[in-house]
């Protein structure tokens, strides 16, 4: 494929697809709530209105907040550029695991001193209760990383996902997956952790976070946390769909559409599960996390014992 | 006057630390020995500088350097310290810190460690007219009285079985060195502050004036370190016992450290804290290299000891950065508790930018300097996980990496609590609220570090190949280590991406001023935010079984629930090794030394009736034997 062809399509998924997700998410709970819903392309109107806007800022804020959705923005972006959560991408840098791991938490240190700028309580509190995820969820996105890497005998994202020899350890590929999906549920405040869509006396973590947020900040801030679904998202359909031996096999274009096709199903499943499942007790949710980090190590247990050169 | 002094013992100690500098720099690459033609009463001293001496001496010349910059001014608020005292035992711990890098013998390491514990014990004990800081000195020179009794010990040990007072002739592999070896790592543990003998540590550097927990926390306690990679890794220690106690030790100690340094509230003990989960990492590394290299798997054992090394010197700047931000908080606001403190971000930028990128670097975030020594053991344990080998060992490492990022989480969260609480929002108290940059010396001195943790950060991969050049030279078999860390295009694409966001998206907008969202109640009071202690009670409740984590609240008033007249909240924190473990044995220290004090009962007599029995004992043994 010509290079133009690759850059133009990455360039459309990167921008286009993560307001599509939190689209199809909303439509599916509309839907299954009985409620026509708004359309899938309602999150790029809302995105477009916050661009018109004009900012407000606290006169308590010392300027590291603006700099913090920035960063955390530009923080994801990178991720997206480094993680092969596309199969066609313009140019494929070495992704290290742990470096990506610890680019998430730049994105995270900025985030949560932007949501402290204020000197709100609401926007403390809710940064207190996400480190505490956080402190939860990163052995178990770190370990299903690694689980992978131990098949693939490298740290590097981009050859993890270009390997082709997993037909024995498709229990990998699925619990890898799996951990990742539920991390990505926890990490970024959805159903069963919290409920994102509420406002702010019922919404503990992301709503109460973003709530000195207005116009272009709060623009940038969505647009980082959508993309954050989008990729963990991508990752953990990509997972799924190398279950399936003939994934490799297949050309690069029909991979991106299964993978893209994969990401909007993990979509539907993420607003029926919203729809299903009620939110867990504050102090519920390290056995919720119990359960994630446990999928991961029996997935790196599984890749240990399944790695033939071992 | 006074100040003059106090302004040329700090260009002298510069002056000390930039020559040495330049020394260092002019012989890199060459192995130098010395012997003095006196000796030290029947022994001869022997000195040895290779590389990674030099390494360390550029850590020494760069931590010194900014503390001899920042000194007199920071001084100047204490008026019960008498100068003269600190920059005397300041600079016996200077040089002979400097004398101890480069010793190659026992003796002349325990003669220069015995005066660097004395002269560090005398600079904790600086402003000795507070209570508090008498305990800690008392504490600390307790603990350096056990390390050296122990170290002089496992030395002795080995001088019997080898005939030799020098370090390189000591070979460890054999199975009767192994307790000596054991004797050696709890010497140099208790020195270096690892778990449990951690608790000499936050009481120390919370006492000690700043700028010395800053040289105490970013030098002395890594050549501890040097010398258990002096001593046992280039002593070929192979004791799989000794190697996993190291292990479990430091693994402990990284988790334990970062714990409690969330749950203070107090922000030297909190950095005391990290201080304390980094030396366990830089022992996990040490212990995981000693483990590769008895399995023989030598890139393994050189990528952890590389990341041991690296960490060293990474950790040295910032955190020694992070207590000189601290004296500076502690001028111009007078306190250091976090209950106190908010808003300083406005008041003292320089201050804050410098603190965030300790911070950063702290937390090991990619492009900054904590992060390469981190990420290169993450490498070593996902090799060791890829190799053949013994599945104990691929499970220890499995779980290391799972610990390994559960502490990184944690030490975020507790930096980022100290950092938010401090400079951001509103000033919780009169002193904070007139807080101002007050000198540009200290300011100087913060400028240079952070700008020394940045530039190692940037230039991560040239310091990873030039330690492993210098362990090469210092008789270690090496290996080129292949993987190599991305850090210029991080940066490339961060600030890329970051100018472009900004200038797309928020630099030509006018934006308005408002107050904080106050849900129509009127003007927020400082009181209001968010406290340390309250930022932290959700992860603490979960870890309430290890730090005895009580949160007692009570709301009284009529119609409790809508008006309380008075609500009473209070947070307690029991360290159980403290109360547990420490205070009975001390009690039973102090119960026997009581009655063996009955002995010395004041009377001629008697002790003329001891002097006569200890005769008569001593002539029935030697008719006897």
């Amino acid at each position: 494929m010509s290079s133009i062809a690759t850059w133009s399509s990455y360039l459309l998924t990167v921008i286009i697809f993560p307001p599509l997700c939190l689209g199809v998410v909303r439509k599916t709970k509309a839907r299954l709530q009985n409620r026509v819903g708004p359309a899938v392309w309602q999150p790029f109107f809302d995105l477009h209105r916050l661009t018109k806007k004009r900012e407000t800022l606290s006169d308590t804020m010392c300027g590291v907040f603006r700099l913090s959705t920035v960063v955390g923005l530009s923080t994801t972006f990178a991720l997206a550029w480094f993680i092969p959560w596309v199969p066609i991408k313009p140019w494929s840098p070495h992704a290290d695991i742990f470096t990506v791991i610890y680019l998430f938490a730049l994105e995270r240190f900025f985030t949560l001193l932007g949501a402290m700028d204020s000197g709100s309580a609401f926007g403390a509190f809710g940064a207190s209760r996400d480190v505490t995820l956080n402190l939860l969820v990163e052995p178990a996105l770190c370990l299903a990383l690694v689980s992978l890497s131990i098949i693939a005998n490298s740290t590097d994202l981009g050859a993890i996902f270009s390997f082709s020899h997993f037909s024995t350890v498709s229990l990998v590929w699925f619990c890898a997956g799996t951990s990742i999906f539920l991390t990505s549920l926890a990490e970024l405040g959805r159903m069963p952790v919290d409920d994102p869509t509420t406002h702010l006396e019922l919404t503990m973590i992301h709503e109460a976070m973003t709530l000195e947020a207005s116009a272009r900040n709060l623009f940038l801030l969505e647009f980082t946390r959508m993309l954050k679904l989008t990729l963990f998202l991508a990752l953990s359909a990509q997972c799924y769909l190398r279950i399936w031996a003939g994934f490799a096999t297949l050309a690069p274009f029909q991979q991106e559409l299964l993978v893209l096709i994969g990401v909007l199903l993990m979509a539907i499943f993420v607003g029926i599960l919203e729809s299903l499942v009620v939110k867990l007790q504050w102090r519920k949710v390290p056995e919720f996390v119990a359960y994630i980090v446990t999928v991961s190590l029996i997935s790196v247990f599984v890749a240990m014992a399944g790695n033939t050169s071992l | 006057m006074r100040d003059f002094s106090s302004k040329i013992a700090s260009a002298l100690l510069c002056l000390l630390s930039l020559s040495v500098m330049v020394w260092a720099t002019i012989t890199w690459g060459t192995e130098l020995t010395y012997t003095p033609p006196f000796l030290l009463g029947v022994f001869s001293l022997n000195f040895r500088c290779d590389d990674l001496a030099r390494l360390f001496i550029f850590l020494f010349s760069a931590v010194t350097i900014a503390i001899a910059i920042f000194s007199p001014d920071y001084l100047q608020q204490y008026n019960n310290i008498h100068k003269g005292q600190y920059w005397v035992s300041f600079f016996l711990l200077a040089v002979s810190l400097l004398l101890v890098v480069v010793s190659a013998d026992a003796i002349c390491f325990l003669v220069f460690w015995e005066i660097m514990a004395l002269s560090s014990a005398a600079l904790v004990a600086s402003d000795h007219l507070q209570k508090k800081v008498r305990k800690a000195a008392l504490i600390y020179l307790g603990a350096t009285r056990i390390a050296s009794a122990v170290l002089c010990a496992g030395f002795l040990w080995m001088h019997v079985l080898t005939n030799s007072w020098i370090f390189v002739n000591w070979d460890f592999s054999r199975p009767s060195t192994y307790w000596p070896a054991f004797l050696i790592l709890t010497g140099l543990c208790i020195k270096a502050g690892i778990w449990p003998f951690h608790l000499w540590l936050p009481y120390a550097y919370s006492a000690a004036p700043s700028t010395s927990s800053a040289f105490m926390s970013g030098f002395m306690s890594k050549v501890a370190m040097l010398a258990l990679v002096r001593i046992l890794v280039m002593g070929h220690l192979n004791s799989p016992y000794v190697i996993w106690t190291a292990f479990v030790l430091g693994c402990i100690t990284a988790f334990w450290g970062v714990l409690f340094a969330l749950v203070q509230n107090n922000l030297k003990k909190l950095i005391a804290y990290s201080s304390i989960e980094n030396l366990g990492l830089i022992l996990i590394c040490i212990a995981f290299s000693l483990n590769a290299s008895s399995n023989k798997q030598v890139l393994i054992a050189h990528m952890a000891l590389v990341a041991a090394i690296v960490h060293c010197l990474n950790h040295g700047l910032f955190k020694s950065l992070l207590f000189l931000g601290t004296g500076a908080i502690e001028k111009s606001a007078g306190r250091l508790d976090l209950e106190y403190l908010g808003g300083l971000a406005k008041q003292m930028p320089t201050t804050w930018i410098c603190m965030t990128v300790a911070c950063l670097a702290a937390c090991a975030l990619p492009p900054l300097n904590g992060f390469p020594g981190k990420w290169l053991l993450y490498q070593a344990l996902f090799q060791n996980i890829c190799v053949k080998g013994a599945i104990l060992e691929k499970t220890a490492s499995v779980l290391s990496i799972c610990l390994l990022s559960a502490v990184g989480a944690l030490i975020l969260s507790a930096l980022v609590k100290a950092l938010a609480v401090a400079f951001l929002g509103k000033a919780r108290s009169t002193n904070a609220a007139e807080a101002s940059e007050r000198s540009i010396a200290m300011s100087v001195a913060l400028v240079f570090l952070a700008s020394c943790c940045v530039l190692s950060g940037l230039f991560a991969n040239a310091m990873l190949t030039s330690v492993g050049s210098a362990l090469a030279s210092s008789g270690l078999p090496t290996v080129r280590v292949e993987v190599s860390l991305p850090t210029s295009f991080i940066v490339i694409t961060l600030i890329g991406t970051s100018l472009a966001c900004y200038f797309l998206f928020l630099h030509p907008v006018k934006t308005r001023k408002y107050v904080t969202w106050d849900c129509g109640y009127g003007s927020l009071s400082p009181k209001a935010q968010v406290t340390a202690d309250s930022f932290a009670q959700p992860s603490a409740r979960i870890f309430r079984p290890l730090l005895r984590y009580h949160n007692l609240s009570k709301i009284d008033g009529a119609d409790r629930r809508h008006f309380p007249e008075r609500i009473h909240v209070e947070t307690r924190i029991i360290s159980i090794l403290e109360t547990k473990v420490y205070a009975p044995l001390l009690a039973m220290v102090n119960v026997s030394s009581r009655s063996i004090a009955r002995l010395q009962a004041g009377s001629i007599h008697i002790y003329l009736l001891y002097v006569c029995s200890t005769l008569i004992i001593l002539l029935l043994l030697g008719v006897a034997f």
